[in-house]
């Protein structure tokens, strides 16, 4: 469970300060399928920064599992990020002189797993994304809709506790998209794993189970 | 993640953009190649100026007596020279001696007078010692049957405006100091390749000496050639037990500058090629740098996802150090190739001979790099390389995630 406590991010303190972030409290339960949502501007990027760890909030508290990750700093985030999140980005960040499998094994050769259990997980991770017969293939040589599929199993690859993705289907034909949803659908309810995600895509947003929207870095609607 | 891995994408990180790495490999190829014919360029010139002093007039070493050293006056002949000769016809390390008379005097004609270095020899002696035989360009070397005959150098001819048959006067001092001269004509002309040396020292045959001064006996010097330069300082150990009025010398006791030029080589060069290498590695670290730039979203996305510092360290420094290493090999082969083939065919540097030959030098020369230096330079290229990663991956460190990926 990821509970958030009066979340803060402002940029440039004083006199010309923007909160992206204002004093937002929420909270996200284990196997969520959830869209932040809301217009260009309103925080979502930096709510969902702030909640996986990579950008730390001026003031406020998540704690993940009973952990403040607000509160952990250098080695340990990095760590923590490691273990227990997930990241999905709009313009995939696949290693390009890696093949697919080989970017899906990367985080898992971090965590230090053997070759074994690496292999094993990386089959079943390109099975269920269903690009097995494309695993030697590098990015370059992938489509989008590809290069994002291999990007949602390496998020998973570490067996995370939850996945952030920001606008996962933003760069995505509606082929593309709706795949990609199937996908992040099955994987959250076969995993358990929750799945919270920033966009603007009314198609993604109606596949949600529960959409939160952000206004000028305040949650103005929380619906399931 | 291990090391191994860490190396594998560091490696075809490298080949990402081909064209750049090459252009970086080709400038590190050709500061080696550079940086090592600056080498053999100084070494070859630094060699033959040795050699040829070795073997145009010092040998590898030469005995004196004691006090010619401080006086060159005639009296100060060598001591128990029968026993020295006894000795060095039974050490199998000496393939050759000579005995010269040495005097210090003036040269003159009609065009007017120099100061010169007299060396009376035994021509046969003389040529199995010394390269002057060979370096006469005009004229005979001793072929004459008469006494009065004399060998000058090129340069000294074309000061006294001496030609083959002029006449000259030696004037020096006796034993006695009183002043005495010799009258010669001149039978060949040389040119040793140090035009210095060629306008100081004249030959004469030793017997032109003797016959002419009753009273005097012996010789001066003992020029001595060894089978192999490296045994120098024993055969001196040995030779300057005979007798403690000789004082032996290897060459470069008698040659100080030339012995200085050849130590102080090794540093100066080393000087140089660290100038090349550190002007190379700038270019190094700027390709990493705009590598970095063009990748900062991916480094970032791999500190998101969990990839720490030294990791990502150890990523971009090997990325820089790989870039060297590659070139390195080829570097060394090709500079290994071209010394080699140039130490045997020379270049010719005829455009520049009066200066070579005011540096003692011919007008060919041949590359030489000892064996040691390519393992110095590699080991150069390797620190530097090795210091050029620092930078870029420093840089890559200071990436902040969040503003790299944009999003997460």
């Amino acid at each position: 469970m990821i509970e958030v406590y009066n979340l803060s991010k402002i940029y440039n303190p004083g006199e010309f300060e923007v909160k992206a972030v204002n004093n937002i409290s929420t909270n996200f339960n284990s196997g969520e399928f959830t869209a932040v949502v809301g217009p260009s501007g309103s925080g979502k990027t930096t709510f969902l920064n702030c909640v996986g760890g990579l950008d730390s909030p001026t003031s406020g508290e998540v704690i993940i599992s009973g952990e403040n990750i607000s509160k952990l700093s250098g080695h340990k985030i990095i760590q923590y990020r490691l273990k227990n999140i997930g990241f999905v980005f709009q313009a995939y960040n696949l290693i390009p002189v890696l093949s697919a499998k080989e970017n899906i094994e990367m985080i898992m050769l971090l965590q230090g797993k053997d070759e074994k259990t690496r292999k094993n997980r990386t089959d079943e991770l390109l099975n269920q994304v269903g690009l097995y017969d494309m695993r030697n293939r590098r990015p370059s040589e992938l489509s989008g809709g590809q290069q994002q599929r291999v990007a949602v199993a390496r998020a998973l690859a570490s067996k995370p506790q939850f996945v952030l993705a920001d606008e996962p289907t933003a760069n995505l034909d509606s082929s593309s998209t709706s795949n990609l949803l199937d996908i992040m659908n099955k994987l959250n309810q076969s995993e358990g794993i929750t799945f919270i995600f920033s966009t603007h895509d009314q198609r993604v947003i109606e596949r949600a189970r529960r959409v939160v929207t952000l206004e000028d870095g305040i949650i103005v609607n929380d619906k399931e | 993640m291990s090391v191994l891995t860490i190396i594998k994408i560091s490696w075809r990180n490298i080949w990402r953009n081909k064209l750049r790495s090459s252009v970086v490999i080709l400038s590190v190829v050709f500061g080696i190649l550079g940086g090592i014919i600056m080498i053999a360029m100084a070494y070859g010139l630094n060699e033959e100026r040795m050699n040829n002093a070795v073997e145009t007039y010092l040998s590898h070493l030469q005995i004196h007596n004691k006090s010619f050293a401080e006086d060159f006056n005639l009296k100060h002949s060598i001591k128990n020279l029968e026993r020295i000769e006894d000795e060095l016809k039974n050490d199998k390390r000496v393939i050759s001696y000579s005995k010269r008379i040495i005097l210090n005097g003036m040269l003159s004609n009609s065009n007017g007078s120099y100061g010169i270095q007299v060396k009376g020899v035994d021509p046969d002696q003389e040529r199995e010692v010394t390269n002057t035989f060979s370096k006469v360009i005009s004229g005979d070397y001793f072929k004459s049957d008469r006494d009065n005959t004399i060998l000058v150098g090129k340069k000294l001819a074309e000061r006294l405006n001496l030609n083959l048959k002029s006449k000259v006067v030696i004037t020096f001092q006796d034993e006695n100091y009183e002043l005495t001269s010799l009258l010669y004509r001149v039978e060949g002309i040389f040119k040793s390749g140090n035009s210095r040396y060629d306008e100081v020292n004249v030959f004469v045959k030793n017997s032109s000496i003797q016959n002419n001064l009753n009273e005097f006996s012996g010789f001066h010097e003992i020029p001595i050639l060894l089978s192999d330069i490296e045994l120098r300082k024993e055969v001196k150990t040995k030779l300057s037990e005979l007798d403690s009025d000789n004082l032996v010398e290897t060459w470069d006791d008698i040659s100080k500058d030339l012995a200085y030029a050849n130590e102080m080589l090794g540093a100066v060069l080393y000087i140089f090629m660290v100038i090349i290498l550190v002007g190379l590695s700038f270019g190094i670290v700027n390709t990493m740098l705009m590598a970095i730039l063009e990748r900062k979203k991916e480094i970032g996305m791999l500190m998101s996802i969990g990839m720490n510092k030294y990791k990502i360290f150890l990523m971009i420094s090997l990325e820089t150090i790989f870039l060297s290493l590659i070139a390195l090999p080829f570097g060394l082969f090709l500079s290994f190739y071209i010394v080699e083939y140039y130490s045997v065919v020379g270049i010719d540097l005829s455009v520049v001979s009066a200066g070579l030959e005011n540096f003692g030098v011919g007008t060919r020369l041949y590359f030489k790099v000892p064996d040691e230096q390519y393992f110095v330079v590699a080991l150069m290229v390797f620190i530097i390389a090795l210091i050029s990663s620092v930078f870029p991956s420093l840089r890559a460190l200071k990436i902040n995630p969040v503003e790299a990926t944009k999003s997460i």
